[in-house]
């Protein structure tokens, strides 16, 4: 087990360099000059060229390949060329948003999702299967900004009964910033209107972000279910009298649970790479935002931090759902 | 029973009365403030960095209201320009009692350390100190506590400079608080990112990174606000921001759709505002040798060929102002004269006689973003080309990112380029030297158009310092370069806002630039 966990790692590592190489190269394949996009207009000649001196961007690429890889492995993503400040001050500063966005949204997946899924496996070609894979499809198929821009307008422009944007009302005084986790924050503040306020802000974006992703497990975990379902041991389970609520849940689920274990950790990956979407229409300030603004901006740095913390989230999560699988299955194992 | 439930009544009431009073208080401001990267008035280039630093620092000189042409006392109270042997030599009273948040008095060290520290940080606008103005360190002294002599050279124009001063690199910072927070020899660079030592009428509480920032009413200003709080809340959909202002989130909606304001128009809770910019949308023509537009009758035809008042009535729907001299409105020297009319058969004429008889076929390069005015610009060059083509002249529009544009146009490579230009400070001289000046590398020298005498009288109008000679020279400028240059100036893009009907107060001049300590709010 300790030797498949250190091999595993290794592995992320390689992943992760896998992942700055291939975001270097394509980022340094562009043509457009960072030191304009950074600059603007009305830049002078020799403002543009102190730029690209200071930020290294008048050597040869192969040199600014081995100077970025030389900081990285001190553990240092570089200066953004857009805000000057290290970047992963930068990613301090927004991920914690994103992350706290990313669960509620995972919440939300779940909630939602594996019930719904069950429910419809259980009364197959039924009203209630029926009216699950019709929501299924319109949650997978109604583009977020649609869907955000829908409930902004009715839930709290015309009801009035949740807020349009941001984190926290801008006439709640922010508590002091501590996980960077507005919720916890407040907590830690005993600001307990503050925490409210924060969860109230956060029922949008959550929903709207978890939507897409619950209409994708319901719709596996009710296929999932249903092929354990029709299984020779259901049949037996059920002929030898025990209870449906326990051939269900402690049967069937059970043997269900590791494709959609699979498929929730791809899905939070996905959640935790920042919507960008989600977090534009709701003013969210998470790395979403950050790294499109990046983006546009050509400031590849902060690109290459952002991609670098993706990727490794991404890996850790697999990491994870592989250990769950020998939890959940015992006839897995790992060495 | 009773009593609890009395009590809990005043308690609740009170509470709600005490909310009802900060939310009076409280100013929240929606935009996209994204470009925010730095709160330091000597390092702050950014659009948003420039309105939130001008609440928070005091500059010498200042405008006041929507006027940028007539300077009014600052920290100074008055202020004399004096021509030296080698230099003009510029005296500044200050104001005695001007106090930082700090409690400590504003002197003329704190003038001598705030010119020296821009200088030295080389930020993003030092070009102004030290390209326009020709700063050199030590040309601020102090001669007593309340008097401050800066000399610039008499090759750098004293209106320029003056002007130059109201922008927030010229914010005067508390020399005390910043050297005590200095790290290293940074000036306190580091430290004024994210917090502030000025005498302005608010100062910084707090900056969320895209989220928000907090301003709060400095006890010890001179300039008392008439709101306790001010929130700039970066709102960057502009769906989202009028749904956030009809919601009652935000008091003030920046960068509105033409759509929204319309609708906000006719709503009695909201009021709309199409604020000046000093942004100019034009387009641009190359003349270096072997272009049509070398000929002065091709550009000409150009400027005959557009129908200006349709572009702004139709696709900019109200939001800017028909305009042709390389003066924007609001700036000295602007001229309102439009004597180009759209006239197709007229644009033929001249075609034929340049020697193109069946028309011209050139690239136009665009940005794929939006212009001045919410209006992504390929929408404006798909007009321009409509209405080009009506004389024969075959524009190819091509859409590219705007750093590739910009790249292009920099490097002279373009044919005909639609783009916006700000002046760098708001002053005529921030357009006039740029667009008429071929050896100041900017515009004109991008166009490749070297017109000796354009370059000359630019310089003289620089250099005037008698507000109505300068207005006559600027006269002769806009028109020398309207017939004979390489441009052909589109509109003046306006900023639609939306703001609740309780805001008063509320002016946003051309530079963008907003008195917070103005704004007040009803119940």
């Amino acid at each position: 087990m300790f030797s498949y966990l250190v091999r595993r790692l290794f592995f992320v590592i390689f992943v992760a360099w896998g992942v700055t190489f291939a975001t270097f190269f394509i980022a340094n394949v562009v043509p457009i000059d960072p030191a304009i996009a950074a600059l603007g207009d009305n830049a002078r000649e020799e403002q543009i060229q102190e730029f690209r001196e200071r930020y290294g961007l008048d050597k040869p690429i192969w040199q600014q390949y081995l100077i970025y890889m030389g900081r990285l492995l001190a553990g240092d993503l570089g200066q953004s060329l857009r805000t000057g400040r290290a970047v992963v001050e930068d990613l301090k500063e927004f991920f914690p948003a994103t992350l706290e966005l990313s669960v509620a949204a995972f919440l939300v997946t779940l909630v939602l999702g594996v019930p719904a899924g069950i429910l419809a496996a259980l009364r197959q070609n039924q009203a209630a299967d029926v009216t699950v894979r019709i929501l299924a499809l319109i949650g997978g198929a109604t583009p977020v900004f649609f869907l955000a821009v829908l409930l902004q307008y009715v839930l709290a422009r015309e009801l009035d009964l949740l807020p349009v944007q941001g984190r926290l009302d801008g006439f709640t005084f922010p508590p002091p910033r501590v996980t960077g986790l507005v919720g916890i924050d407040a907590l830690l503040a005993r600001d307990v209107a503050a925490f409210l306020d924060s969860l109230r802000h956060m029922v949008l974006p959550a929903f709207v972000l978890g939507l897409f992703s619950a209409a994708i497990l319901a719709r596996m975990t009710r296929a999932t279910m249903l092929e354990v379902l029709s299984q020779d041991y259901i049949r037996t389970a059920r002929a030898k009298g025990v209870p449906g609520r326990a051939v269900v849940f402690r049967h069937a689920l059970k043997n269900a649970s590791l494709p959609i274990l699979t498929l929730l950790g791809g899905l939070l990956g996905g959640l935790l790479s920042g919507a960008v979407l989600t977090e534009t229409i709701f003013s969210w300030p998470g790395i979403g935002r950050y790294v499109t603004q990046s983006a546009t901006s050509l400031d590849f740095p902060a690109v290459m931090g952002v991609t670098l913390l993706v990727g490794l989230v991404y890996a850790l999560i697999n990491l994870g759902v592989d250990l769950l699988y020998a939890f959940l299955d015992p006839r897995i194992r790992y060495a | 029973m009773r009593l609890i439930k009395a009590v809990g009544l005043i308690a609740a009431l009170s509470l709600g009365v005490a909310l009802a009073q900060d939310r009076t208080q409280t100013l929240i401001y929606g935009g996209d403030w994204s470009d925010l990267i730095t709160l330091d008035p000597q390092v702050s280039y950014e659009f948003s960095g420039g309105l939130i630093t001008d609440n928070l620092y005091e500059t010498l000189v200042k405008y006041e209201g929507a006027d940028l042409s007539t300077l009014k006392p600052g920290l100074a109270e008055s202020w004399k320009v004096d021509r030296g042997r080698d230099t003009w030599d510029i005296t500044f009273r200050l104001r005695r009692g001007s106090k930082f948040s700090s409690g400590n008095e504003v002197t003329a060290k704190d003038v001598v350390y705030t010119f020296e520290r821009a200088l030295a940080l080389k930020g993003p606008g030092s070009f102004l100190f030290t390209d326009i103005a020709k700063l050199k360190p030590g040309a601020a002294r102090a001669v007593d506590n309340y008097t401050v002599v800066v000399s610039i050279p008499k090759t750098a124009s004293p209106g320029s400079f003056l002007s130059i001063l109201t922008f927030n690199i010229g914010g005067i910072v508390d020399s005390e608080t910043v050297q005590k927070n200095a790290r290293g020899n940074d000036f306190g660079k580091e430290w004024l990112t994210n917090n502030s030592a000025g005498s302005g009428p608010f100062r910084l509480v707090r900056w969320d990174r895209g989220s928000q920032v907090l301003l709060e009413a400095n006890p010890n200003a001179r300039l008392k606000p008439k709101l306790q709080r001010v929130i700039l809340r970066e709102i960057k959909e502009p769906a989202v921001l009028r749904t956030a202002l009809e919601s009652g989130e935000i008091d003030i909606a920046e960068g509105l759709t033409p759509e929204a304001l319309r609708a906000l128009a006719n709503n009695p809770r909201f009021k709309t505002l199409k604020a000046d910019s000093l942004r100019l949308n034009y387009l641009a023509m190359n003349v270096k040798e072997g272009s049509p537009f070398a000929n002065l009758l091709v550009r000409e035809a150009v400027r005959y060929s557009i129908n200006q008042d349709e572009l702004v009535s139709g696709l900019v729907q109200g939001n800017g102002t028909k305009t042709q001299t390389l003066i924007p409105k609001g700036l000295l020297g602007y001229d309102p004269r439009t004597p180009y009319t759209f006239d197709p058969a007229r644009a033929r004429r001249l075609l034929a006689q340049a020697g193109y008889p069946n028309g011209l076929e050139f690239e136009l390069l665009v940005s794929t973003g939006i212009c001045g005015g919410g209006i992504p610009c390929a929408d404006i060059a798909a007009k321009i080309q409509a209405d080009l083509a009506k004389s024969g002249l075959k524009a190819n529009v091509k859409a590219i990112a705007n750093a590739e544009v910009l790249r292009t146009y920099r490097a002279q490579n373009h044919q005909m380029v639609l783009v916006g230009w700000s002046p760098d400070f708001p002053d005529p001289d921030g357009n006039a030297t740029p667009w008429a000046d071929f050896n100041a590398r900017s515009l004109a020298w991008r166009n490749v158009w070297n017109d000796p005498t354009a370059s000359r009288m630019a310089n003289q109008a620089a250099l005037e310092t008698e507000p109505a000679k300068r207005v006559a020279l600027y006269r002769l400028l806009t028109d020398y370069v309207l017939k004979n240059g390489p441009y052909a100036v589109l509109y003046q893009p306006a900023v639609p806002i939306g703001l609740s009907a309780k805001v008063e107060g509320y002016v946003r001049n051309a530079q963008g630039q907003v008195r917070f300590e103005n704004i007040s709010k009803q119940p």
